[in-house]
Formats: structure tokens, C-alpha cells, sequence
């Protein structure tokens, strides 16, 4: 994946010579090892500050919303499924955008690095299929297959749904993924173990909505957990205002998370949050076969009415 | 809902035309009957700081 | 708890159900004291953050009814 670098950099390189586009969002190397941060580039003696590896697990789409220039945008599989998101939802138009393609093998996860070591990490290489992490004077090497993120392992679209430019050939999709597992297993607890469940689940969340922050779905104005006139939620460490934020905010995302993992990544106590968000995209599979961010021409489940539509619920 | 713990029959969802008063009765009826039966709620209340201290002394 | 009641909040909408209630009440039909009635001008008006916010604040359960 490192050889994506040179063709990257050179496509961007080109559309913005060509005056395509006025400005390329893509990533380059953060402060810290294994969190690449957005970068915006607009001249093209910039490009080489782009990079690709396997850090770059932001959802570039966040940068998106409602922006009125052309722009060039790197986006993996679960991007570009965000990317047709915001054009069905208005929130950018397709002549707007020249899409960066990149097929993805997965992303690491940098909780499950970071975790094994006691101090902070210093130096993360990849090299083959391994990965090798050097941290507070010890060495550690992992197969990359064993560190990437829940949301990489189960990915059934590594290839970019929509692109103008294609950085390389598309790599093989997954097949036969046992995408739900996690989810029915939660599903067959009784109520008062779910509720548990869910207790122990959100018990570390500091409300720092950085989940909410980095999810390209989240780009209301007044976000209903910072609205004061009415009060939705309240504002305190009470767990029953995190699990309303954290359910309320699954809600929100129904029908139009494509599992890019960014929420689990972003935050900073390791909350696995897709839990929540993944059994209303797998009720979307189940109940509307639909699955988010596939096509540009279908409207969501949730804006569409069909006399089929399962009403089990109602009486 | 069902899936955050909420217990099944804690809420009910129904299509009831304002002609029919006698199918609201009935949808009450059954409502306020599985409710009655699963008893008061346990999960997911908000306890107010006041009484949370009290309970703790 | 023997005298225990439940409450239970109803989000009745304006033209179905709220009709239908009324038109138990002016049939004189009898049906449980336990509903709290909220009317909404339509069921589409109720969003999970209404009927979470009614369980948060105590409620045993809630009906939406259209």
C-alpha cells in the first residue's frame, strides 16, 4: 500500500495543475505515530506532503459538508460510501468533486497497538505483511492481518464505490464475512444483561464527542446534545445522559453509517461505539436490504415508503 | 430500543383512526397490561443527584 | 408493590388516535387511568429522543400511537 504514495501525489499533482480542482483533501503525517492527520493542499508544489500508508482511517468526507469549491478528495471504500451520503443528502454536489479512489486493505487500529504497550509508542514501520512498532526501548512485530481495526476485518467494500481516479488496480472485497456476529450475540442477551451490557459498554465515555466530531454524518449546526433551548440531554456525567447521547447519536447515524469505523478510532477510552451504530445498519440490511452509500440514484430506506415495508411493531 | 435493554412491551406502536374508539379501548387495555406485568422499570431511569446521595448514606 | 400503577406515556396523534380517545370519552367507554396523554399534531413528530426522554424521566412505558 505504501507504493500508492508516487501515484497519489502525481494525480493530485495533475488536477490541480489542470485547474480541475481548487484545493486536494488527503492526509499526511501527524505529530503522533499512527494518527495521520486531514491535510488540505492547494498549490501543486505542496503534493509531496501527501501520504498514504496504514494510518490514515479518518473519513476525509467530514470535509465536505456544504463547501462551495472544487475539490479533490482521497477517499478508501467506506469514504467514497460517505462521499455518495453527502451527495444524496445535498451536502456537497457530485460536479463539485474529483474522487481520489484508493482500494484499502484496512487500517490499524491504533487502540489495539497501544494497548500493548506500557509506554508511548515511538516509531511504527510497515514492512511486508508485518508491522513493526518500537516503543519505550522494546520492540514489537504483528502480522498487519492481526492489528487492523473490527470495522477493516469485516469490510465488504475495500474498493471505492465512486472515483474519478483509481490510484490502483481494485484489491479482492471479502466474501463470506460474518459481518453481524458481535451484534446477534448482544441480541440473545435478556433485557436486564443488555442493559448491563450497555452500562459496562458506556461506562468510560468522558463525553468528549469526539466520536460525533469525526463522523461525516454528524454535521448538524446544533447538535441535540448542545442544544440548551429545549434541553435534550443533560449535560452531566450521569449514565443515563451518556447512554441517551450514545443511543440517540446511533439513531441519528440509521440508515446512513457505512461502518467507517471512525468513531471507534477517535475515541480516546477505546469505547467500541460501532456496536451501537452497526445493529441499526444490520436492521437496515435486514429489514430494507439496504446498505448505506452504495448508490447514487436510490433514496434511503428511512425517506421512502413501500407497502412491503415490514410493520411487525405496530398493532 | 429492544436491543439497548429496554425490555419488549415497555413501548408500543399503533395505527388507531380516530372512528375507532372501541379498538382504543382495547389498545389500552393491553398496553397498560403488559406494562403492569413487567412491573416497574429498573434500567435506564434518571436518578436525580438528591436521592442517588440519599441512597448512598 | 401491590398498589403499583404503571404510568404510561401515550404520544397520541391529533387526528387518529386523540380522535379515537375522544370518541371513547363521549361513548363513555371505560379503559385504564394509566395513560398520559401527549398530543402531538402528528406521530411523525415522535423521534426516539421523545420516547427516550419519557423513559429517562421515569415513565414505565410509552405508546405512539397514529
Amino acid at each position: 500500500m505504501l507504493s500508492y504514495n508516487e501515484k497519489i501525489r502525481h494525480i493530485a499533482k495533475k488536477i490541480l495543475a489542470e485547474g480541475k480542482v481548487e484545493i486536494v483533501i488527503g492526509y499526511r503525517r501527524g505529530t503522533l505515530p499512527m494518527i495521520n492527520e486531514p491535510c488540505f493542499i492547494k498549490h501543486p508544489e505542496d503534493v509531496t506532503r501527501l501520504i498514504w500508508d496504514r494510518h490514515c482511517g479518518i473519513n476525509l468526507t467530514n470535509y465536505l459538508t456544504q463547501r462551495k469549491e472544487r475539490i479533490g478528495i482521497i477517499a478508501k471504500g467506506c469514504d467514497s460510501r460517505n462521499i455518495i451520503t453527502h451527495i444524496i443528502e445535498n451536502k456537497i454536489k457530485r460536479e463539485q468533486l474529483v474522487i481520489i479512489g484508493v482500494p484499502c486493505k484496512g487500517m490499524i487500529d491504533r487502540h489495539k497497538i497501544a494497548s500493548q504497550f506500557e509506554e508511548e509508542i515511538q516509531k511504527v514501520k510497515e514492512d511486508g505483511d508485518k508491522i513493526v512498532v518500537t516503543g519505550g526501548g522494546i520492540e514489537k512485530i504483528w502480522k498487519l492481518s492481526d492489528v487492523l481495526q473490527e470495522n477493516c476485518i469485516i469490510c465488504t467494500h475495500r474498493n471505492p464505490v465512486i472515483y474519478d481516479e483509481l490510484v490502483a488496480e481494485p484489491v479482492a472485497e471479502q466474501k463470506d464475512v460474518n459481518r453481524y456476529e458481535d451484534i446477534r450475540r448482544i441480541e440473545r442477551l435478556s433485557p436486564a444483561e443488555k442493559a448491563e451490557f450497555f452500562d459496562d459498554l458506556l461506562a468510560s465515555c468522558i463525553r468528549c464527542y469526539a466520536c460525533r466530531n469525526v463522523c461525516p454524518l454528524c454535521y448538524c449546526d446544533t447538535c441535540f446534545v448542545d442544544g440548551s433551548q429545549p434541553q435534550w440531554v443533560g449535560k452531566s456525567q450521569d449514565p443515563t445522559d451518556i447512554r441517551t447521547f450514545h443511543f440517540l447519536r446511533a439513531f441519528h447515524c440509521a440508515g446512513r453509517c457505512t461502518d467507517c469505523g471512525s468513531c471507534e478510532r477517535a475515541c480516546p477510552m477505546g469505547i467500541k461505539v460501532r456496536t451501537l451504530t452497526k445493529k441499526l445498519e444490520k436492521d437496515c440490511l435486514e429489514l430494507f436490504n439496504w446498505e448505506a452509500g452504495i448508490d447514487l440514484e436510490q433514496r434511503p430506506p428511512l425517506t421512502t415508503y413501500n407497502p412491503n415495508d415490514p410493520d411487525d411493531t405496530f398493532r | 430500543m429492544e436491543y439497548m435493554g429496554i425490555e419488549p412491551g415497555r413501548i408500543h406502536f399503533s395505527w388507531i383512526s380516530s372512528a375507532e374508539a372501541t379498538k382504543f379501548v382495547d389498545v389500552v387495555n393491553e398496553v397498560t397490561s403488559t406494562v403492569k406485568a413487567l412491573g416497574p422499570r429498573k434500567s435506564f431511569v434518571k436518578t436525580p443527584l438528591t436521592t442517588a446521595k440519599n441512597k448512598a448514606a | 408493590m401491590s398498589d403499583w400503577e404503571p404510568k404510561i406515556i401515550s404520544f397520541l396523534c391529533n387526528w387518529c388516535s386523540y380522535g379515537a380517545a375522544d370518541l371513547a370519552g363521549v361513548g363513555r367507554l371505560e379503559y385504564p387511568p394509566n395513560i398520559r396523554v401527549i398530543r402531538v399534531p402528528c406521530t411523525g413528530r415522535v423521534s426516539p429522543m421523545l420516547i427516550l426522554t419519557a423513559l429517562r424521566e421515569g415513565a414505565d412505558g410509552v405508546w405512539v400511537s397514529g
